[in-house]
């Protein structure tokens, strides 16, 4: 039993520390093989005319913003995004320009914004989960003591045996949910890409 | 009857005057656990094979006769045959083979493991594996030299490129470049080793006489973070003349000057460049947009976007019929 805690807590530090290889010096608590971009560059995602004043006018139009939420929302499939941002540039007429540069900028903010709360998640947890090794390493020397000794206090031995399954098992999950969540900011730089891809397409 | 004799040998003209030679290229998806199929002629995608779990490096034997693509999650190299489009084979890798490379002769291949820091080196025609090559910690990049005789390979953690003397199999020498090398290219005249860093974002010239670093090429987009900046994969021209450079998440591939080492030009392509290969004219550049799901066209001589096609979901390598 206690072995089989000992190798579960081993397998787990050792997961832990090949996540943590390769790590870029610059952002020690990125957890994600993908190297970090702190923020998305206008420049990476919109080769459309500049956006000026739009980038703060957007909040504005209560047309815009709505959409922009709505466009924003993982929930809404990129197919249903796309067709919502042709309707609502097709019924702007005059102002296709203007409407485009406000609803780009919009959503620039917005999921900008959203993947940066998502990226400080991340290293929040990341941080956590360092600590947390930490403590499973040092539990886990201390149960070798104990078993160790002369005389073995056998409550004890289970007693802390039990709670270093307890705490491997949950930084095990929280290793896994971060690799899922790595995923998240890309997911989201796909989204803008394609949607400035769209909006592009309908101005010209 | 003139006339449709007249119209036939007219088409019949038209038909040989056809500029276009068509390529194939096969573009592995990493996500998808597939490989999409590439006419040059059509731009369009005209099969996609399904393989196995996470395949990356993609490259023709130097016959054409088949593709092998490297899958590392089922840690193995499967082989398609290029006529019938199907995996007929696998080959001997180490655990998690991510990219590797064959000498001028097609005879042998040398495949980087990314999980147990070995090269396995590979006897093409038997199909078999004739060993292994202990190397720095996460081996990525792999190249041979021009007369075979060097093999580079870098290593993403410790942030060398290894020298290995393929004869004996033993490093040679370990040169350091910035932070988490990625890939390596040779100058066709092998004066020169180019290896990219993704994180440190140059990329270094090697003297592979004096395995010394004796240049970097270095990157500055306006508006960009210079964390967007990631070079990967190389290209080359044959002349040696222009390279143009993966940037990663800049969605750019930058167009350098050999000689000087300066960029000249950036194209705005898809998103998340990675890797890239000419057609055997060298009248078109290929890449893979792993966040985007496509492949861009780039016009060599024009130095232009052409054309942009949908793939499989992260197309990470590509290869094209030699």
């Amino acid at each position: 039993m206690t072995i089989r805690v000992l190798a579960i807590a081993a397998l787990a530090l050792a997961a832990a520390s090949t996540a943590a290889r390769a790590a870029d010096p610059r952002y020690p608590n990125w957890p994600c093989t993908q190297a970090k971009v702190p923020e998305i560059s206008l420049a990476a995602v919109w080769t459309g005319p500049a956006l000026d004043d739009a980038e703060t006018k957007w909040k504005d139009d209560a047309k815009v913003t709505a959409l922009v939420s709505k466009l924003s929302a993982r929930k809404t499939p990129m197919d249903e995004a796309e067709k919502s941002v042709k309707e609502f540039l097709a019924a702007s007429a005059a102002d296709k320009t203007a409407n485009a540069k406000l609803l780009f900028a919009g959503l620039f903010d917005t999921l900008n914004a959203q993947r940066s709360q998502v990226m400080n998640g991340l290293e929040r947890v990341s941080r956590k989960q360092r600590e947390a090794a930490d403590r499973i390493r040092e539990e886990t020397i201390q149960l070798q003591a104990l078993q160790g000794a002369a005389s073995r206090d056998d409550s004890r031995v289970e007693a802390l045996s039990n709670e270093l399954i307890w705490k491997t098992r949950i930084f095990e999950d929280r290793n896994k949910v971060v690799r899922f969540v790595c995923e998240v900011p890309t997911a989201i730089d796909q989204r803008l890409f394609a949607l400035g891809r769209v909006i592009q397409q309908e101005m010209e | 009857m003139l006339r449709i004799w007249r119209v036939g040998l007219l088409s019949g003209l038209a038909l040989a005057a056809a500029p276009a030679q068509a390529f194939v290229a096969y573009v592995s998806n990493e996500k998808s656990n597939t490989v999409s199929v590439i006419d040059t002629d059509s731009w369009t995608v005209t099969k996609t094979i399904k393989v196995g779990q996470r395949p990356r490096g993609i490259e023709f034997t130097r016959d054409g006769k088949f593709v092998m693509v490297a899958v590392g999650d089922d840690d193995t190299i499967q082989v398609i045959d290029a006529k019938t489009q199907a995996v007929v084979d696998s080959l001997p890798s180490g655990p998690d083979p991510e990219l590797f490379a064959q000498d001028a002769a097609g005879k042998i291949l040398y495949v980087a493991n990314e999980n147990d820091n070995t090269v396995t080196v590979i006897d093409l025609e038997k199909r078999a594996r004739l060993g292994d090559i202990q190397v720095g910690v996460e081996p990525e990049g792999m190249t041979i030299s021009p007369d075979g005789k060097i093999l580079i390979n870098t290593s993403e953690t410790t942030n060398m490129a290894h020298f290995i003397d393929t004869a004996s199999r033993q490093i040679v020498a370990n040169v350091l470049v910035d932070a988490r090398p990625r890939f390596a290219e040779f100058k066709h005249d092998a004066s020169e080793v180019w290896v990219s860093s993704e994180i440190g974002g140059t990329v270094s010239v090697i003297d592979p006489q004096k395995h010394e670093v004796i240049g970097k090429v270095t990157f500055e987009i306006p508006g960009l973070r210079k964390e967007a900046i990631q070079p990967v994969g190389i290209g080359m021209t044959r002349d040696d003349k222009t390279a143009f450079v993966a940037l990663g998440p800049a969605n750019r591939v930058a167009i350098v000057d050999v000689a000087t080492r300066k960029v000249t030009k950036y194209l705005l392509v898809g998103q998340r460049v990675w890797h890239m290969a000419f057609t055997p004219d060298e009248k078109y550049l290929l890449t893979t947009n792993g966040v985007s799901n496509d492949v861009s066209v780039i016009d060599v001589a024009a130095q232009k976007v052409i054309k942009t096609i949908q793939v499989g979901e992260l197309p990470w390598g590509i290869t094209i019929a030699p």
